[in-house]
């Protein structure tokens, strides 16, 4: 009889049977999978991103799809579309899987990952994305010159100079707009910016809807940031703001936990309690925004256990057919909503060691 | 970024603040904690919680407080602003292993100096009735935890009575409870009652009366909070889904409904004359939903976070002293003044001057609420005419009208209203006419909610003795008994809209249920003061003072203006 079911998370003990027990032959899901993921070695890093990418459903059958296709030279998407397939294509509905092939290649390709050191998850969550991206581009790219040499037709307007939008995109991609006012001659220029995931500064006992409000309210450039007017010609102050345009698909929420200290020459991590809601709407969106009526639900949770970026731990919780679930590498936990409530942070300013949500994922309902 | 400054001005934490009322001034002396004083850690444990009562005991020292800390419970004098709070000794004190106390009441009318009722819930379901002056042996319900094991949310005693008690639980479901009942050592088995889209009622079906009287499963998620309607009627329900579910409690009907901007909605309260609800929730918002039209009229932002409790003040808010009989009485005129304009409304001379008059004070009809949020902020917030009567300042005002005084709603009510769920309804009426007006006029404000609530109870208790019938005569004995039967049977066409209109809360977007920011005027608070380390989790409304309390366990006092003058410390 404790208060809430937190017990669970903590018993690292249990193992695969017993998730599938704690769910219920009944209400598990069919076609899905809960798979653990093998740790290298501080790959939790990148372990807690694949889990959250995974129950990003969009994202998952563009890898998945992406598999079905023909044999393609190994490449980082290939040996995710690999893990991605091995998991769905299980006979079992819970285990483990050593995400082998995908560490191996990720370390090959970035030196920033080839070591056995923690990293970012953040900064990995970005590199994949882009990554694949690009991949993407190329193979699109390919695809139009072996086109246009099969059609003899090389007389095209280069136009390849933009590159095309992928499915990452489709998902990932929203727009920013960001709005500069000369103080001088008060013309407002506005430009816009594409983001895959917005990081935003955090603040003790807020939620991320205000952190949310904060990352777009009116900014004043002066003294030292001022901003060169085109019509002025000069350096003037200006007020600047930065709004959401389009709203994306799935809306990465990147929370700045990690803050460089001046004095101590390394970054230590503000575990503030910033509450994020199950369900969330933006605020912040400008007024020629072509979605901005979005509902969004709150789907997985990178959290990042522990007091700085290089050390600690990253696990991640994920909604999955109506309840929540816990991966710690090769640990899946049925957890109850309410125990989301323990990866806000911590009211107290002077422990910085906590288990925090590092990045959001927001899907939206249509 | 200019983090590091900000950082520190949100550090400051407020000890007065300034309002047109003049200035309000925490009284460290009167702070209530656990009797060490240190700050209770409370990462991961239940919100604390205040619930104060009055002995009735000539003395004008018979305010009484209870607090919840962790596992802890305290029972203390209440001296306000007369006096410093004396720790060492209170009244009573207990432990609990196991489970945590989570939320509590009194039982305003059963006080004496000699015995007072107060229930308790606690996280693991149960709900115990201990008596910290008495000290007598308790009785402790659902201690199987065979009705619900989830988490009580909400505790609450049916308003006019000695005996029945309503316990709302995480797992979405509340429970009609008599003190005088078992409950049974089986798990009980439940009969349907009534069913709306959202919610189900049903009631336990025993051969010996046993608890619970009866069940409601309300929306999805957990039910945060549910407050009664000042004169007990009604029954105001916030859910983790994001819905507010308004009921007509006796006749268990919808009267309406509401949804957040996004997220659950935490907190729940009445206006003093029934008129209005206000919501807070995980949008950071405040909500202001009028519950004759049943349709938002505001919101408001201001927390940073969450918000966990919101308030009206009834000592602050002023319902013009233009008695409501005035309102009702000159209905037709209103209906002139609409369609022909002012001058030609003559007969309404008398009630146009009146409202000139008082359109040059600033505050001819304002209510006042607060809330307090996981921001550690409190904000104070004025509803104002020019809100609640927007752009044609009478026709808001002839909705009430029409509502308080025919039983029926005349054709002309609808013409300007939303289309929402039981706006074409008539249940408000009764209600909002007799009692917290008559009661005005005769006891003053001040006093008028509680009288109010005391004083519709009484009808209530005999209705709810529902166990004593066959369930199936339930709509009818309601008929027989209570003079708002009538509604009842009307109520299955209003249900059928609700569900329409319902269904998936993501379209409720930009409809009466919930509608756009830009649809509904945003209100800034009047103050917005950082008052704690840690999240707000109380704020009661005194007379002569407001009450605060955080996570810590610090029950904080705050003279208002004027009131503090007498305390020296």
């Amino acid at each position: 009889m404790t208060v809430r079911n937190i017990a669970s998370i903590c018993n690292m003990g249990t193992n695969a049977s017993a998730l599938e027990k704690d769910i219920g032959p009944e209400q598990f899901p069919i076609n899905e999978h809960y798979f653990g993921l093998v740790n290298f070695g501080n790959t939790c890093y990148c372990n807690s991103v694949l889990q959250a990418l995974y129950f990003c459903r969009p994202f998952r059958e563009n890898v998945l799809a992406y598999k079905a296709q023909q044999k393609k030279k190994e490449n980082l998407l290939t040996c995710l579309a690999d893990l991605f397939h091995s998991i769905a294509t299980q006979k079992k509905k819970v285990g483990v899987i050593p995400p082998k092939k995908f560490i191996s290649r990720l370390r090959k390709e970035n030196d920033l990952f080839d070591n056995y050191m923690q990293q970012d998850a953040h900064e990995f969550l970005n590199y994949l994305l882009n990554t694949i991206a690009d991949i993407l581009q190329e193979e699109k790219k390919q695809e139009k010159q072996n086109g246009k040499l099969k059609n003899g037709n090389m007389n095209e307007p280069a136009e390849n100079n933009k590159p095309e939008l992928t499915w990452v995109h489709e998902i990932f991609q929203g727009t920013l707009t960001n709005e500069t006012r000369c103080l001088n001659c008060e013309t407002v220029s506005s430009k816009d910016e594409d983001f895959l995931d917005l990081s935003v500064d955090v603040e003790q006992n807020t939620s991320i809807t205000h952190c949310l409000r904060d990352f777009s309210n009116t900014e004043t450039l002066c003294s030292e940031q001022k901003y060169y007017c085109e019509t002025c010609c000069s350096k003037q102050e200006a007020q600047k703001r930065m709004r959401v345009k389009k709203l994306p698909m799935i809306l990465a929420l990147h929370l700045k936990r990690f803050k460089y200290m001046e004095q101590l020459h390394r970054y230590t991590k503000l575990s503030y309690r910033v509450v994020f809601p199950l369900e969330l709407r933006l605020f912040n969106t400008s007024s020629d925004a072509v979605n901005l009526d979005r509902m969004y639900d709150l789907v997985a949770v990178v959290v990042h256990c522990g007091s700085g970026p290089n050390r600690g731990h990253y696990i991640t919780i994920v909604k999955s057919h109506g309840f929540w679930l816990l991966f710690d590498d090769d640990i899946v936990e049925k957890i109850d909503a309410q125990a989301i409530e323990e990866f806000y942070g911590l009211t107290s300013d002077i422990s910085k060691n906590s288990e925090s949500g590092y990045i959001l994922f927001y899907q939206s309902r249509e | 970024m200019a983090t590091e400054g900000g950082g520190k001005e949100m550090n400051e934490i407020k000890t007065q603040f300034t309002t047109r009322e003049g200035l309000y001034k925490l009284l460290p002396h009167s702070e209530y904690s656990r009797p060490n004083r240190v700050p209770f850690n409370s990462q991961g444990s239940n919100p604390v919680r205040v619930s104060f009562v009055n002995l009735n005991d000539q003395s004008g020292n018979g305010d009484r407080l209870c607090f919840n800390v962790g596992r802890e419970l305290y029972f203390y004098i209440y001296k306000g602003v007369r006096k410093a709070a004396d720790l060492s000794k209170p009244i009573d004190k207990r432990i609990y292993k196991g489970t945590q106390p989570t939320c509590h009441d009194f039982n305003h009318l059963t006080a004496t100096a000699e015995s007072v009722s107060l229930l308790v819930g606690f996280s693991a379901g149960q709900v115990q009735l201990i008596d910290p002056i008495k000290k007598e042996t308790s009785k402790l319900f659902n201690e199987e935890r065979l009705i619900d094991k989830s988490r009580v949310t909400c505790v609450k005693w049916v308003p006019g009575s000695e005996s029945l008690f309503l316990v709302a639980h995480a797992s979405g479901n509340m429970y009609l409870y008599n003190v005088e009942h078992t409950c049974g050592t089986t798990a009980p088995h439940y009969q349907l009652l009534k069913q709306g889209e959202s919610f189900a009622v049903h009631t336990c079906k025993s051969k010996s009366t046993r608890n619970p009287l009866l069940k409601w499963t309300v929306g999805e998620g957990a039910l945060n909070e549910f407050a009664f309607s000042p004169d007990g009627k009604f029954l105001a329900c916030v859910s983790q889904d994001g819905f507010l579910r308004v009921f007509n409690f006796d006749s268990v009907e919808l009267h309406g409904t509401m949804k957040s901007y996004f997220g659950g909605l935490l907190c729940v309260c009445w206006s003093p004359d029934g008129k209005y609800i206000v919501t807070g929730g995980e949008d950071d918002l405040v909500t202001v939903w009028s519950f004759v039209d049943c349709r938002v009229i505001a919101r408001g932002h201001g927390h940073k976070s969450w918000v966990s409790v919101v308030a009206f003040d009834p000592y602050t808010t002023s319902v013009e002293e233009s008695d409501p009989m005035e309102f009702s009485g000159s209905d037709e005129d209103f209906q002139d003044l609409l369609h022909f304009g002012r001058d030609r409304a003559n007969s309404t001379q008398s009630r146009l001057s009146k409202r000139n008059s008082a359109e040059s004070r600033p505050v001819s009809v304002t209510y006042r609420f607060g809330s307090v949020g996981q921001d550690t902020q409190l904000c104070l917030w004025d509803l104002t005419e020019d809100i609640l009567f927007p752009h044609q300042p009478l026709s808001r005002a002839r909705t009430h009208t029409n509502v308080m005084n025919a039983t029926s709603p005349p054709a002309g009510s609808t013409g300007n209203s939303v289309t929402t769920p039981g706006n074409s309804a008539p249940p408000p009426l009764p209600r909002s006419n007799s009692l917290p007006h008559s009661t005005v006029s005769s006891a003053g404000s001040k006093s008028s909610v509680a009288d109010g609530a005391i004083a519709s109870g009484v009808s209530k208790f005999a209705t709810l003795s529902l166990h004593d019938r066959k369930d199936r005569h339930h709509e009818k004995d309601h008929k027989r008994n209570h003079s708002m039967g009538h509604i009842s049977s009307k109520s299955s066409d209003k249900l059928n809209l609700v569900t329409k209109t319902k269904t998936d809360p993501a379209k409720t977007l930009g409809t009466p249920l919930c509608p756009r920011m830009e649809d509904v005027p945003l209100l800034e608070p009047l103050i917005c003061k950082k008052i704690a380390h840690e999240r707000l989790t109380v704020l009661i409304f005194l007379e002569d003072c407001l009450v605060t309390a955080c996570q810590e366990g610090f029950i904080c006092t705050w003279g208002r203006p004027g009131k503090v003058v007498s305390f020296n410390p």
